[in-house]
């Protein structure tokens, strides 16, 4: 799954939109934190206005402090945004009013004691009517404070612990990443769903196109009635299935008709020096007819495989699959060819992995074998050591043939896969490799050759396994 | 099949010097031959309803060959069909007719082998014969039961493959066989090698069966094949 195309563009696509969904939230978050951070401060500095007024109309006389003090506590009670939770006050509010007038009493009304408070007020460089943040020691969150002075020297200080403004702004920024999360997760879905939607139908246009292109060539893809992208390339496809199909059918019957006119003269002189040969008789002619008819059947041989080499090249070679134990064929054929092997003094030594399967056409891959055998048999000097190893290697069944002869002529080991290449000594027409390496082709393989680091010529033939192991 | 009725055939093939030939092979094996060049004076003859067997060239002027099996099939013929063709590759509509108990021959074929093929599918066609577990030939005797041959009182030390090969030349004995044909029923192969592959293993056959003063029983005869018989 990783690595389908839906995969990778669900995860680009969820990761554009995961930032930039992150970014716009970024954006709204500062402007709320602002906005919440106005309000607060506009809050602290109208109270402070108020108890600034109400200390300065206050009489002072015993009650003063009594006073300033009940109002104080009443301001408290009306912060803004104060939430409760399990009894714990978020939106601490501290008041001091100091006054360094001889006699004049300093008020603190407030959580805990005055001490941490006044030192951190007398550090911090407040400007007056303006909120600024103070830390005050033993407060895990700064206070908002905002100092006016009085006329008689006296100075009011206001502060407001910063919980309440955190609290919203963490509280925003839980649900968002809640709400985030979720829809960067549905977003994926949907991308992953709607590409995988999409690209199965290219799937399907691949599959179809791979089966087109092994079996035959008459199947078409579906055509839609929209015309998306995809639609378009099924027609652009099944348009040049039409081109091909049209090549290939004109190549068969070009190949049919010079295999028909061809063969017909090469039936009727067969059957009629045949027919010469049947009679009772010893005339010395005989002979002469015996090699006649050979030479014609060598022709008939050659004109077939020099067709098929043509039509494999073309992709238009007709192929009858069949599930092939390539073993039981490398085995049987070693049989037939031992005792001619035997004649020629080779030892030919087997090493075959057992039920390596192909789906192949079993003459054409008959003769394939027996063409990598005829030409062991036909360019060895004589007293060679043929190995034969059949594996299944990486999705592939690989057939080596090698012998410690003389190898590859240097001149033609470059382009020995060519119809009618063929080494000086060579008595054969240059057509064996070439068929081999046209079979593979149209079975989907391959074919290399190479020379032995020991000398020696090694022929590696490779055919797809069939994908339908039998039990 | 005696000889007092011999079998009729028709033989449907355009090219005349192909036809000439075939039905003079045909003729000289003992068989009524009827020959006709196009599908249509074909299907007439056919429909007659009297032949034992067709033999049938695939690319005739007027008509596919196939169709014309088809429509003698379809009208009620049940002769069976041997089919030539000039394609290199027989392709699957030939191939399903074969399990319907026809068969095809490609050209350039060999007249033993056509004539074998005939055989075999005439024989198909009539009561099935009894397989005998004994092959007798001159003085040459295969117990196929126990895979074992003699010749006279001698018994032959042969390999499995070696008996499959005498085995199938005995069931010829008289008769010939060419290479292709062999390797057909002996190794369920049908192609045509190059080189003497087929030839080595009867060099070898014959330096076992044919030993000493013996009277050679397998004999070559040059650009046809091998045959059996008693010289």
């Amino acid at each position: 799954m990783r690595r389908t195309a839906a995969w990778r563009i669900a995860l680009w696509t969820t990761l554009a939109f995961s930032l930039g969904t992150f970014v716009a939230f970024f954006i709204v978050y500062l402007m709320v934190a602002q906005e919440v951070r106005a309000r607060s401060d506009a809050w602290l500095t109208g109270e402070a206005e108020t108890l600034a007024q109400v200390a300065h109309n206050t009489p002072r006389d015993s009650l003063y402090d009594q006073i300033v003090e009940e109002v104080a506590e009443l301001a408290m009670r009306e912060v803004p945004d104060e939430r409760s939770s399990g009894g714990e006050r978020l939106n601490s509010v501290f008041f001091l009013r100091v006054d360094p007038t001889p006699g004049g009493n300093n008020l603190f009304v407030g959580p805990g004691s005055k001490g941490p408070f006044w030192r951190a007020l007398q550090q911090a460089p407040l400007v007056a009517g303006v909120p600024q943040s103070v830390r005050v020691e033993g407060w895990p969150l700064a206070f908002r404070v905002v100092v006016l002075a009085q006329e008689r020297g006296s100075t009011i200080y206001l502060g407001l612990s910063e919980g309440g403004v955190t609290h919203i702004l963490q509280k925003l920024t839980r649900r968002f990443l809640g709400v985030w999360t979720g829809t960067v997760l549905f977003g994926f879905l949907i991308s992953y769903l709607s590409a995988r939607r999409t690209l199965l139908r290219v799937e399907r246009i691949t599959e179809t196109v791979a089966r087109i292109g092994s079996q035959e060539l008459d199947e078409r893809l579906p055509e839609q009635l929209n015309s998306d992208e995809i639609s378009r390339l099924a027609k652009t496809f099944n348009h040049m299935l039409g081109r091909i199909q049209a090549s290939v059918n004109q190549l068969r019957s070009v190949t049919d008709a010079v295999a028909h006119d061809l063969k017909s003269p090469v039936t009727s002189i067969r059957g009629t020096l045949e027919a010469a040969l049947s009679a009772e008789s010893s005339e010395p002619w005989r002979d002469a007819v015996g090699q006649a008819i050979e030479g014609l059947d060598r022709v008939s041989v050659l004109l077939n495989t020099t067709l098929d080499v043509a039509e494999a090249q073309a992709g238009a070679l007709h192929l009858d699959r069949v599930t092939v134990d390539l073993s039981e064929v490398v085995t049987q054929l070693v049989d037939l060819y031992q005792p001619a092997m035997a004649e020629k003094h080779h030892e030919v030594r087997t090493d075959l992995e057992s039920a390596v399967v192909v789906d192949a056409d079993l003459g054409f891959i008959n003769r394939t074998l027996s063409n990598l055998l005829e030409n062991e048999l036909v360019h060895l000097p004589d007293g060679c050591q043929i190995n034969i190893r059949l594996r299944a290697h990486e999705g592939n069944a690989e057939l080596v043939v090698e012998d410690n002869g003389p190898g590859f002529p240097p001149d033609i080991s470059s382009h020995a896969f060519e119809r009618f290449v063929k080494g000086k000594q060579s008595p054969g027409y240059g057509l064996g490799l070439a068929f081999v390496a046209a079979v593979a082709q149209a079975h989907g393989g391959a074919v290399k050759i190479s020379d032995r680091s020991c000398g020696g010529a090694r022929v590696t033939l490779s055919l797809p396994i069939s994908a339908l192991q039998p039990a | 099949m005696g000889p007092d009725l011999p079998m009729r055939l028709l033989l449907v093939e355009d090219d005349l010097p192909i036809q000439r030939f075939v039905a003079r092979a045909l003729l000289e094996a003992g068989y009524q031959v009827d020959a006709a060049a196009d599908a249509k004076s074909a299907e007439a003859l056919a429909l007659e309803g009297v032949h034992d067997a067709l033999i049938v060239d695939l690319a005739l002027p007027d008509r596919d060959g196939l169709d014309l099996i088809a429509r003698c099939r379809a009208q009620g013929s049940s002769a069976p069909v041997l089919i030539l063709s000039a394609r290199r590759s027989v392709d699957e509509r030939v191939k399903g007719l074969e399990h319907g108990g026809d068969d095809y021959l490609t050209k350039p074929f060999a007249v033993a082998e056509l004539l074998a093929r005939l055989r075999n599918l005439l024989r198909r066609s009539s009561a099935p014969q009894t397989e005998s577990v004994r092959l007798e030939a001159a003085d040459l005797q295969l117990d196929l039961v126990r895979r074992e041959a003699r010749r006279g009182d001698h018994v032959l030390q042969l390999t499995p493959q070696e008996f499959s090969l005498l085995e199938y030349l005995c069931r010829n004995a008289g008769r010939v066989v060419t290479r292709t044909m062999i390797l057909d029923h002996v190794w369920r192969m049908r192609f045509d090698p190059g080189t003497n592959v087929v030839d080595v293993h009867i060099y070898r056959l014959r330096s076992k069966v044919d030993r000493g003063d013996c009277r050679p029983l397998i004999h070559t005869i040059r650009g046809v094949g091998y045959v059996l018989k008693e010289a």
